[in-house]
Order: C-alpha cells, then sequence, then structure tokens
C-alpha cells in the first residue's frame, strides 16, 4: 500500500506538504516537511482508497512546539 | 525496469500496464539536483512535467513585492509542472530542490502528446490520474485555506 499525506501545519506560518509513504504515519510520528521536523498530531482519510493508494489528510505542529506541549 | 518500478508507485502513472510504463520511461529524462537549484522559474516558458522519485522540492510563489513566499512542500511520488502541459501556460510558480540528490524525471509535453496520441490508453489514464492530484490538491487547499496549492 502507498499512502498519499497531505501534511497541513497548525498554526504558524508554515507551510505543508505532500508526500507518498510507504506506511501509513500515526499520530506522534516525526516528519521532515521542507527544512523543519513535525509532530504529526491528528490524521484521518480525505478520500477513499484506490487500489492500492490511500489517501490521507494529517495535521502537524513544529517538533519544538510539540515538545513544550 | 528500475524505473519502471518506481513510476509504478506513483499515482500518476497508476493504471498503465509494464509495457505503458516502459514507453513513459523512453521518454522520460532523470535530473539530480542539489539543495537550492532551481528546477524551473515562475513565469518561464513551460514545457515540461516532473514527477519526484527522490527528494523534496519547494513550489515558491512571488509576492509582487519584489519577494517571494513557500506555498507548498512536494516530496516522493509527487507531480509537478502538469499544468503547463495541459495549458502550454507559463510557469505558475517556481520549484526549488531542499535536498541533495533530490532525484525527478521530466516529461516533455511534445513527447508526451506525441505518445497520448498514438496510444490513446495512455492518454486516458494520465488525464485522469492528473485530474485525480489536482482534485486531491483542491482538497487539500479546502481542509487548509492558508495553504498555497
Amino acid at each position: 500500500m502507498i499512502y498519499k499525506v497531505s501534511y497541513v501545519v497548525v498554526g504558524g506560518d508554515f507551510p505543508g506538504g505532500i508526500k507518498n509513504e510507504s506506511e501509513k504515519p500515526k499520530v506522534g510520528d516525526v516528519v521532515q516537511i521542507g527544512r523543519i521536523k513535525f509532530k504529526v498530531t491528528e490524521i484521518h482519510e480525505i478520500i477513499p482508497p484506490r487500489d492500492d493508494f490511500q489517501f490521507l489528510h494529517a495535521t502537524v505542529k513544529p517538533l519544538d512546539d510539540a515538545k513544550k506541549s | 525496469m528500475e524505473l519502471v518500478n518506481i513510476l509504478r508507485g506513483v499515482e500518476l502513472f497508476h493504471g498503465l500496464n509494464i509495457d505503458q510504463l516502459q514507453r513513459l520511461v523512453s521518454i522520460s529524462q532523470s535530473e539530480v539536483h542539489n539543495t537550492d537549484d532551481i528546477i524551473f522559474n515562475q513565469g518561464s516558458a513551460g514545457d515540461k512535467m516532473y514527477v519526484v522519485t527522490k527528494g523534496q522540492v519547494e513550489i515558491r510563489f512571488d509576492d509582487n513585492k519584489g519577494g517571494s513566499q513557500t506555498g507548498l512542500y512536494l516530496g516522493e511520488g509527487q507531480i509537478f509542472g502538469e499544468m503547463a502541459l495541459l495549458d502550454q501556460g507559463a510557469r505558475s510558480a517556481s520549484v526549488i530542490a531542499i535536498e541533495d540528490g533530490t532525484t525527478v524525471y521530466a516529461i516533455s509535453s511534445q513527447d508526451f502528446m506525441t505518445l497520448c496520441k498514438t496510444d490513446t490508453a495512455i492518454g486516458y489514464v494520465m488525464m485522469r490520474n492528473m485530474a485525480l492530484d489536482l482534485s486531491f490538491k483542491l482538497r487539500r487547499k479546502n481542509l487548509d485555506p492558508s495553504a498555497g496549492l
């Protein structure tokens, strides 16, 4: 299965990203978008899966913020 | 064959068989970029679309104040530059590699259109997949109005 994930950053001015993942992301995972690392805070399906592809929407926050909270 | 296997994991090529993928490989050119390499500039003529197979690229938009801002990052399996391939218009954003060794495969508009005319099944599948990718990006934007795409 290939996971096409839309990452959206909560708060701040960071742009998000889109990339394929070979493993399904989970809440708490750390992901690098651009030059910065983020922690996944929420994840859900954006549209139904199609054959080998799953389409996910993940919200993330900067790793430094995640450490503070 | 290695590239065929890579392309099988790219949504744009989903639904194509091995023979069709090999025909696409024959018109694809690999480009390897280092950090901060500009792949193309906003406003330039668009004659290719690209698939990211390694690393990440940054999509940047001019802000009309002499600067620019990042709209989105695209990683493995994502496509960019497809709008110019569809509408022949100028590039709507600049694209910059942000990791050393970022690898993209470029497909020229002319070669792609020729291939689509000779094999309409490839054309149908890829046009559908491009539409699905644009739909995904629009849904993403609806979920994050601050997103650039």
